[in-house]
């Protein structure tokens, strides 16, 4: 379109803005809704994930059960337990697996700074650490293969277990006391959002190098296993081989369910990210209908301005304004002014969004609050924003427009 | 130039039907200057629109340049209108919100002419009607008689053949109407063809011919 010709539709479009003010103000009001139910929405599907990988990563987690089948003359009701050489048998069996673990965990007396408190001591192997999110804050690291290869008396510790202890004080390199065994702290656990565990949250816990664990504690069979498969898909496969390969090894039926226990939080995470995507479309839908009720407006004033300006169209028609030319008119003045509305809308959203994410989280009671206060501005959410405004402009401009280029300039002209 | 051939035109306003032009032939030859005149009522505003194409008869054929205007889409009418045809309103139809010279710029745009053009243009008929120092007011800030020179200036913007004026004096002073019939007279000399409609009869003896209407027919 011709720039002047432009030019003047805005201009004239600017005579008359004030009757668009309230309107303008649905439009803001709308746009706000939208982009935050979308911005809130698409931040607890964040928050989500990262809690749930609190947890761990594509984890399988297989412990001893009760059997409820009998198997080869055996009864049922027999405990199943796991031993520390099944790792090493499943390793060599599965090729699918990545990464593989052991935990064995029982509570003891934990001393040091002449403060005595009770935790859940556990014993594991560095593999561990990648699976279920250990990350060591600065300065400290989280148990290797050399300490457990050497039963080093070193220890990782959650935070809490740290300020317990030493409060403000770093504990890296401090001795804690564990079962009148002194252990070197290396390390403590950063910060993190947990939403799921078996033993309390990772913030209460010490890890031992499983070498290590043994000293302390007599326990022979081991609690748990850690599984992260090369591929999330594959972990179907390796539950259904573990379960075949154990039975074999440790005496029971593979189709029994209860013999052993597995929590599988790849097919888990893939349920409840299907609930977050579909909370996120919701409130996508909810913003969108807010901003439909005003985009009904816009059409209600649209057809208000043509009454107005029937003798203008009428004049223009004269002039020989082509039935185009009418139209683009009136889906221009359509866009003005879900222009003005939804760019402040827009600008508003965005504040919001920036000055909630700057309220800290606090990671040691987990509440509403760390699914609420990281709302996520993206660009998805901008795009998905201007295709749903960009086509209310055109639902809620065409009608308008179209009347009016259909107006027969001989009525337009009387008109006054 | 145009010709039509018993053409007819019926309102209908609900139930009851009028008939605005009962079967009027006329020939109007280039550069002539005719003016139309009759009665209230008598059909002279419908004859004006269907020659401007702003109207479609019920009923008969009108003939622009030989080509047959029946038929025709909005579009292509609108285009006729454009090069065409200049209107002038006995109210001016100004468009409010535009300056003198977005008044008359309009319907260059409405022709894709380029921005260099339009600008010789535009100064030219500003300085033929002699308001180039009103160019940036608004039509409210202008006199009667200098918005129907504006309106007037607007009808040549893309110096058409045919003029077409509505009691183009009907809303002005006597000087101000003298103004306008003096340059309505300039454009025919010049080889426009003017037609017009007025109830004045001194206004009508500036023309060649007149045409009477009474009743949606011509009068003899």
């Amino acid at each position: 379109m011709n720039l002047t010709l432009l030019r003047f539709f805005s201009n004239e479009f600017r005579k008359r803005r004030k009757k668009a003010a309230l309107i303008t103000f649905a439009l803001f009001w709308g746009s706000l809704s939208i982009l935050l139910l979308l911005a809130f929405g698409q931040g607890m599907s964040a928050q989500f994930r990262i809690s749930f990988s609190g947890l761990g990563q594509d984890l399988i987690m297989i412990s001893g059960g009760q059997t409820s089948k009998l198997y080869q003359g055996l009864p049922k009701g027999r405990r199943i337990r796991l031993y520390p050489d099944d790792i090493q048998y499943l390793k060599e069996r599965i090729p699918e697996i990545s990464l593989i673990a052991p935990e064995s965990y029982n509570n003891w007396p934990v001393s040091a700074n002449r403060k005595e408190i009770n935790r859940t001591i556990h014993g594991t192997t560095a593999e561990f650490a990648h699976m279920r999110t250990q990350i060591p804050q600065m300065g400290g690291r989280f148990l290797n293969t050399a300490d457990v290869k050497n039963g080093r008396k070193v220890a990782f510790i959650g935070w809490k277990v740290g300020t317990d202890l030493f409060g403000t004080e770093n504990p890296v390199g401090q001795k804690i006391v564990i079962n009148r065994i002194p252990f070197t702290v290396i390390g403590v656990l950063k910060k993190k959002l947990q939403d799921s565990m078996y033993q309390g949250p990772d913030a209460d816990q010490i890890y031992l190098p499983y070498s290590a664990f043994t000293q302390i504690d007599s326990q022979l069979h081991i609690d748990r296993i850690h599984i992260q498969p090369r591929e999330t898909k594959l972990s179907p496969l390796i539950e259904e081989r573990v379960e075949t390969l154990l039975g074999k090894k440790n005496r029971f039926d593979p189709t029994d369910r209860y013999a052993l226990s597995i929590w599988n939080t790849i097919e888990n995470a893939k349920e409840a990210g299907a609930i977050f995507k579909g909370i996120e479309v919701f409130l996508g839908i909810m913003g969108a209908l807010t901003l439909l009720i005003g985009a009904v407006g816009v059409t209600n004033l649209m057809y208000a301005i043509i009454r107005e300006r029937k003798q203008e169209i009428g004049i223009k028609m004269a002039l020989g304004a082509k039935r185009r030319v009418i139209i683009q008119q009136f889906i221009l003045e359509t866009l003005f002014i879900f222009l003005k509305g939804t760019f402040w809308g827009l600008v508003t959203a965005f504040n919001i969004i920036h000055l909630v994410r700057l309220v800290p989280i606090n990671y040691d009671g987990f509440g509403i609050e760390g699914y609420l206060l990281r709302p996520v501005f993206s660009f998805e959410t901008f795009i998905i924003f201007l295709v749903i405004v960009g086509t209310l402009v055109f639902i809620s401009g065409i009608f308008p427009a179209v009347r009016a280029s259909r107006l027969n300039p001989i009525d337009s002209l009387r008109y006054e | 130039m145009i010709k039509f051939n018993k053409i007819k035109k019926i309102y209908h306003m609900g139930t009851q039907s009028l008939e605005a032009l009962s079967g009027v032939s006329l020939q109007i030859a280039a550069g002539e200057f005719v003016t139309v005149m009759g009665p209230s009522g008598s059909g002279k505003s419908t004859l004006m629109n269907i020659i401007g194409c702003l109207d479609t008869p019920t009923d008969g054929e009108y003939f622009l340049e030989g080509k047959n205007v029946a038929g025709l889409t909005f579009d292509q009418l609108a285009s006729i209108r454009n090069k065409m045809m200049g209107f002038v309103f006995q109210n001016f139809n100004l468009l409010p919100y535009a300056t003198a010279w977005e008044n008359i710029e309009l319907p260059m745009l409405f022709n894709g002419k380029n921005a260099r053009n339009r600008k010789e243009r535009i100064t030219e008929l500003l300085n033929e009607v002699g308001l180039l120092k009103w160019k940036e007011h608004r039509p409210s800030e202008l006199s009667g008689g200098q918005q129907q020179r504006i309106a007037l200036a607007r009808a040549l913007a893309n110096d058409p053949p045919i003029i077409l004026a509505d009691a183009p004096t009907g809303n002005l002073d006597s000087k101000s109407g003298v103004e306008i019939i003096e340059l309505l007279s300039r454009l025919w000399k010049k080889g426009h063809t003017i037609i017009m409609v007025t109830h004045d009869d001194r206004l009508a003896s500036h023309s060649q011919r007149i045409i009477h209407l009474f009743d949606g027919r011509e009068a003899d």
